[in-house]
Formats: C-alpha cells, sequence, structure tokens
C-alpha cells in the first residue's frame, strides 16, 4: 500500500514539475535570439523539448491523479509520515554521507591540499559508517589518501584538484 | 571483390600487430583481470569503472587506451557472476538473471563448477559477438553513409525511445523523460550553430555545456555509492566451492544454448542503450521456454545460468556495432568507450571506415585477447576472487568518492567539474529511487547535440516541409519504428497500470 502511494505521490509531483519546466522551456526559448527563421534559431530545439515535456507532465498529471494520487499525496506529507521519513536510517544515512560529500567537494577541496581533504572526509565517513576501528580507520584514510594523490599525480601524470 | 577482400585482410593484419605489440597485450590482461575483480565485488559496475578510467587513457597511445578500456569492460561484465553466484548479490546489474540459478547451484556446493559454466559461457557469447562486429559493421558503414539530416536527427530519436522503452522495469514513459532530460542536458552551453549562450544564466563554466564525462561518473559513481551504503545489510558467502572445471559433458549440454544466447544477446547489444542486463533477461527468457528442461530454470539448472552469462557478454561486441557506424552506443558501458575514444581523436561514424579504417578491426583483435584472458584469468582466480567478495563496502565505496573527484576533474582540470558530477550524481540518485532508468539520460547527452542539429538542418533544406523525409526510405522506416515503440509503450504504460490497479493492496 504504502509503495503505491509513494509511487502515486511522486508521478503527481514530477507531473507538476514537468510541466512547469516545459513551460519554463518554451518561455525560454521563445526570448532567444532568432538569426535568419526560428526553424534554425538557438531556441527551436528547446522549444520542442518544451513541448514534449509539457505532454510528458500532463500525461503523468492525469494518470496519477486517475491512480488516486492526491489523497496519497496529502498523505504522504501528513507530519508523522514525513517525520516517519526523516527519521528512516536509509534516508538519514544518504543525506548524512551527501552533506560529508558537500563539505568534501564544495568546503575543502581546492582550499587545502587534495590529500589532506581525502584525509579529512575518509575519516569522517569510516568513522560515521562504523566501518573498522579507530586505529586502522585513520592508517587506511592516511594510506588511501597518499596513494591516490602520488599515484593520480607521479604515475598517471593527473592534476590534482 | 577478390582487391577488396585483400584489403580489409590487410586492415586486420595491421590492426591485429597493434593489439598483438607491447604492451597492448599485457595492459589488455592486467585490465582484464582488473574487470574481473571490479564487475565482482556489488556495487562496482563496468560502466561505473569505465567511467572513472577514461581519464587515466588521456596519457596512453590509442591502442593502449583501447586495450585497457575493453580490457576492463569485458573482465567486469563477466565478473559479475562470482558474487550472483556465491552470494546471490550480482556484481553488476547484468549479472542479476545469473544469480537466479547460480545461487540455487553454489548452496547445493556446486558453486566453483556454475562459475566455470558461467566463464565459458561469457567466452562463448564475446566470441559470437566479435564475429558479428566483424561481418557486420562494414555492411552498416554503406548503409549509414547514405545517412542525411533527417535519418541522423531520427536514429537519435529512436535511440533515446527505444532506450526509454527496454532499461525502465517501470513504464517507458519515466525512460523517455529521462532521455528527453538528456537531450535538453545537451542544449546547455553556447549553441553549435550561431555560439548563442542556452541556459547559461551568465554563467562562464556553463558556456561551455556539461562536461560528458563529469555527468556520467555523477550519475553511475555518486548515485550508486548512495545506493550502496544507503543500506546496512550485511551477505553471507556460501563457503562450499567445490571443483571449479565444468565436465566436458556439461558444456556440451550447454553448448547450443550459447550459441543462441549469443546471437540473442548480441543483437540486443546492437539496440541503442539497451545495454548487458536487458540482454541477460531477455536470453533467459527465451532459453526457459525454447528448452526441455524449462521447468528446471530457476530451480539450479546450467542451462539457465549459461542462457544469461553469455548473452550479458554477448552485448558487448553487439553494442560496438552501432557505436562504430553511427556513434550511437548500444549500452552504457560501450557509451564510456565513445567518450573515451573521442578523447583520443576517434569520430565513429559512416566516416570512420574512411578516416581510421583498421579501427573497427583493433576493436575486434582487443576484444579478442580480452575474451580469452577472460577465459583464462577468470578461471584460474575463481578461489581467490571468492576472497574478494568478502571485501568490506563501508571502506571500499567512500574510498571510490576521491576517484571520482578526480575523474571529473581531469578532463578540463576545472573544479566546476567536479561540482557538475555531484550534482548530476544527486540527481540520479534520486531518480533512481523513483524507478527511473540512467542508461536514456546517458543516451540523450550523447545524442542531443547531434539531435539539434540534424533537425534544424533537415527543416531548413526541406524550408521548414518535413515532406522531403517522405523520399528518404530509411527516414520512413526509423520514423514507423518511433511510432510504433510510442504506442506500444502507452500500451504496456496502461497494461502495468491496469495490472498493479488490479493488485491486492
Amino acid at each position: 500500500m504504502s509503495q503505491i502511494k509513494k509511487t502515486t505521490a511522486s508521478d503527481l509531483i514530477m507531473g507538476v514539475l514537468l510541466l512547469a519546466f516545459g513551460i519554463y522551456l518554451i518561455v525560454e526559448s521563445l526570448s532567444m535570439k532568432v538569426f535568419n527563421s526560428f526553424l534554425d534559431a538557438p531556441g527551436f530545439f528547446p522549444f520542442i523539448l518544451g513541448i514534449i515535456f509539457c505532454l510528458f507532465g500532463i500525461v503523468m498529471l492525469v494518470g496519477s491523479i486517475r491512480g488516486g494520487s492526491v489523497a496519497a499525496t496529502k498523505a504522504t506529507f501528513r507530519k508523522d509520515n514525513l517525520i516517519a521519513l526523516f527519521l528512516n536510517p536509509e534516508s538519514k544515512r544518504v543525506v548524512i554521507l551527501s552533506f560529508f560529500m558537500v563539505v568534501y567537494i564544495y568546503g575543502l577541496i581546492g582550499r587545502i591540499h587534495f590529500a589532506i581533504a581525502t584525509f579529512l572526509y575518509l575519516v569522517v565517513t569510516f568513522w560515521y559508517l562504523k566501518s573498522t576501528t579507530w586505529l586502522k580507520n585513520v592508517i587506511i584514510s592516511v594510506l588511501s589518501a597518499l596513494l591516490i594523490s602520488a599515484i593520480f599525480q607521479y604515475v598517471f601524470k593527473i592534476p590534482l584538484p | 571483390m577478390f582487391e577488396a577482400f585483400a584489403q580489409q585482410f590487410a586492415l586486420f593484419g595491421s590492426a591485429a600487430a597493434q593489439a598483438f605489440g607491447f604492451p597492448q597485450v599485457f595492459v589488455t590482461m592486467i585490465a582484464t583481470v582488473a574487470g574481473i575483480v571490479v564487475g565482482a565485488v556489488p556495487g562496482l559496475t563496468a560502466t561505473m569503472a569505465l567511467a572513472l578510467l577514461i581519464n587515466l587513457t588521456y596519457s596512453m597511445q590509442l591502442a593502449t587506451a583501447v586495450a585497457f578500456l575493453l580490457g576492463v569492460y569485458v573482465g567486469a561484465v563477466m565478473g559479475g557472476c562470482y558474487s550472483a553466484i556465491m552470494i546471490n548479490i550480482p556484481g553488476t546489474p547484468s549479472a542479476a538473471a545469473t544469480a537466479l540459478d547460480g545461487f540455487i547451484l553454489a548452496k547445493q556446493g556446486h558453486g566453483g563448477q556454475a562459475i566455470g559454466v558461467g566463464i565459458i559461457a561469457s567466452f562463448v557469447g564475446t566470441l559470437i559477438s566479435i564475429l558479428l562486429l566483424i561481418f557486420l559493421t562494414p555492411f552498416l558503414y554503406k548503409i549509414a553513409l547514405k545517412f542525411g539530416q533527417w535519418e541522423y536527427f531520427l536514429i537519435s530519436v529512436f535511440g533515446i525511445m527505444i532506450c526509454g522503452n527496454l532499461s525502465t522495469q517501470s513504464t517507458p514513459l519515466k525512460g523517455w523523460i529521462v532521455g528527453f532530460l538528456g537531450f535538453f542536458t545537451a542544449m546547455i552551453g553556447l549553441d553549435a550553430v550561431y555560439a548563442f549562450p542556452r541556459f547559461t544564466y551568465g554563467s562562464y563554466d556553463l558556456m561551455g555545456g556539461i562536461s560528458l564525462i563529469p555527468a556520467l561518473i555523477g550519475v553511475f559513481g555518486i548515485s550508486e555509492i548512495l545506493s550502496v551504503l544507503q543500506e546496512d545489510v550485511p551477505y553471507s558467502i556460501e563457503s562450499q566451492l567445490g571443483k571449479v572445471l565444468p565436465d566436458k559433458s556439461m558444456v556440451k549440454d550447454v553448448l547450443s544454448t550459447a550459441v543462441r544466447s549469443g546471437f540473442i544477446g548480441s543483437g540486443i547489444g546492437a539496440v541503442p542503450g539497451a545495454g548487458e542486463d536487458i540482454a541477460a533477461w531477455v536470453s533467459y527468457d527465451v532459453g526457459k521456454r525454447r528448452s526441455k528442461h524449462g521447468h528446471l530454470f530457476g530451480k539450479g539448472s546450467y542451462e539457465g545460468l549459461a542462457s544469461a552469462e553469455t548473452a550479458n557478454n554477448a552485448c558487448i561486441g553487439g553494442a560496438m556495432i552501432p557505436l562504430l557506424t553511427l556513434a550511437v552506443p548500444g549500452s552504457p558501458p560501450a557509451a564510456m568507450f565513445l567518450a573515451a575514444i573521442w578523447l583520443h581523436g576517434i569520430k565513429p561514424g559512416p566516416m570512420l571506415a574512411l578516416e581510421s579504417p583498421d579501427f573497427l578491426y583493433l576493436t575486434a583483435v582487443t576484444l579478442l585477447i580480452a575474451t580469452a584472458s577472460m577465459l583464462v584469468f577468470g578461471l584460474l582466480l575463481t578461489k581467490p576472487m571468492v576472497k574478494v567478495l568478502k571485501i568490506n563496502r563501508k571502506i571500499l565505496m567512500p574510498i571510490i568518492v576521491p576517484l571520482t573527484v578526480i575523474g571529473a576533474y581531469a578532463g578540463n582540470v576545472n573544479i566546476f567539474d567536479i561540482h557538475v558530477m555531484f550534482i548530476f550524481g544527486i540527481l540520479g540518485y534520486i531518480l533512481r529511487k523513483l524507478n527511473y532508468p540512467m542508461a536514456p539520460l546517458v543516451l540523450g547527452i550523447i545524442l542531443g547535440p547531434t539531435a539539434d542539429i540534424s533537425f534544424r538542418q533537415a527543416l531548413m533544406q526541406g524550408q521548414g516541409s518535413i515532406i522531403p523525409l517522405l523520399g528518404r526510405p530509411v527516414g520512413i522506416v526509423l520514423m514507423v519504428a518511433i511510432i510504433w515503440i510510442f504506442i506500444s509503450g502507452v500500451k504496456n504504460s496502461r497494461l502495468q497500470k491496469n495490472t498493479s490497479n488490479n493488485q491486492p493492496i
């Protein structure tokens, strides 16, 4: 029951998003410069894509509404369901792991040396995942960070970020 | 006739000399072993491995790069059978059908022989696909040479429509949506005709467009890492391996199945974006219906195992046929191979026969060496590979993240590409969770520029009319095929909806 509910609710949301995206593409493409004729203008193909996305959005919306998606969406966004979703161990793990990646990619890389950034990322991720003991965690993180950096920089001659 | 044959033979000879030269043979063997290891570890796929390794080939010569990538490709597709058989978790999605019979055989203590049969079946499958690649590609070159703008536009649309239709277990609509999203992604950046910035919002980084490799690494690397790490399920390994080499009678029994599956796998491989997993499932289904012992499929049948395992490897050669003739990859790993050879200045398509006439044979001979290496090392490494399956994924997967970062960065030496990779990774993860397939997205990004330019030019040549298309037989066939795929896809969607509505809740 809950899986079907989730599917129809996600279909409804996707339908709305696709319709909005399609309209945006149409508006944006019509505002692009026309050099000779609209048929070879830069906005022509995005315009066609906009129409296609609108059609897909409508098909999804109609299908999901017929499948009872409005009630399913309301149920999905009920407070208890939202709390359950956020407390779900899988969702929590993905959010936290993605956060570590965000810090690594947007916060550390390019600001400190790649090997140090990688070491910090690995230590924290292994610690969170309880991958191994603390001592092994530090050893594996140091070795991995140094080996990856050295192999790419000196063996494969690839510049590090 | 004789002259043409002699010419092709000379080209084959020169390609074989390159492929068998040093260090190519050595690189092929090492890469095949590496591919086997990668494929065996659940969560590491052939596509992910190729996406990460593309940038390593920058400094290599073309023949070495081809040896490296094809070795990994062949090894990784076969490697998936170890974990499918021993732990009931396919190392790669293409080995999912293998697990049905393989794991039951392993539980009966015949895991070693099941792996042996799987490796021999993979060998037969790849061999058949190489033969088809060699003999069919020259004919397709000739057909592709007659392609005009309409045909290129329609083949691009056909590619994502058929890929969207086949690659999703949900409704085909989801596959098509993702395919057209790929088309949109390819629109970002400077327009190829007027250099007009599209969807760049004043960003200089976006003017260069979304680079293919960072997007691919994100979709197949980051999203895969998140998918694997989200679960905290340990798996148990069947420790009874038994003997590895199958009996002669066993090989004899599965040979006809393997040959049939080889042709099925090659055929499905040649369908744009379809991929190894679809080939394995279709072949398994056909095998079950055609076999005298079909009732034993799913209960520990060597024939069932061979049906799936032959077809997924046969897909490799098949996927190279549209890739070399039309620049349309037949599977996601083939898309990575396409991106890699672009970096080396090879432009697949009908002109490849004129510009780099020996490239077809270089690909075929390298595949042959990789296939032979896969057979030998696959059988030799069976026992150590069972130990590889015990690798802690909670250590392995985080270590791959820095590799994805370097892989995304190395191409243009631009931090922006790392950001693109991460965004595509998250997007890929969300889409996967909602049952949207990833293969059409990749195909859309690759074929988007062709579709855009060909469509605009075709319409300009016809002064806005589509009537010139009616005088082009290949174009009409493609058009009819697209309409047919659309109608059958819509019908399937309705059927699926009715079935799910009728299911007890």
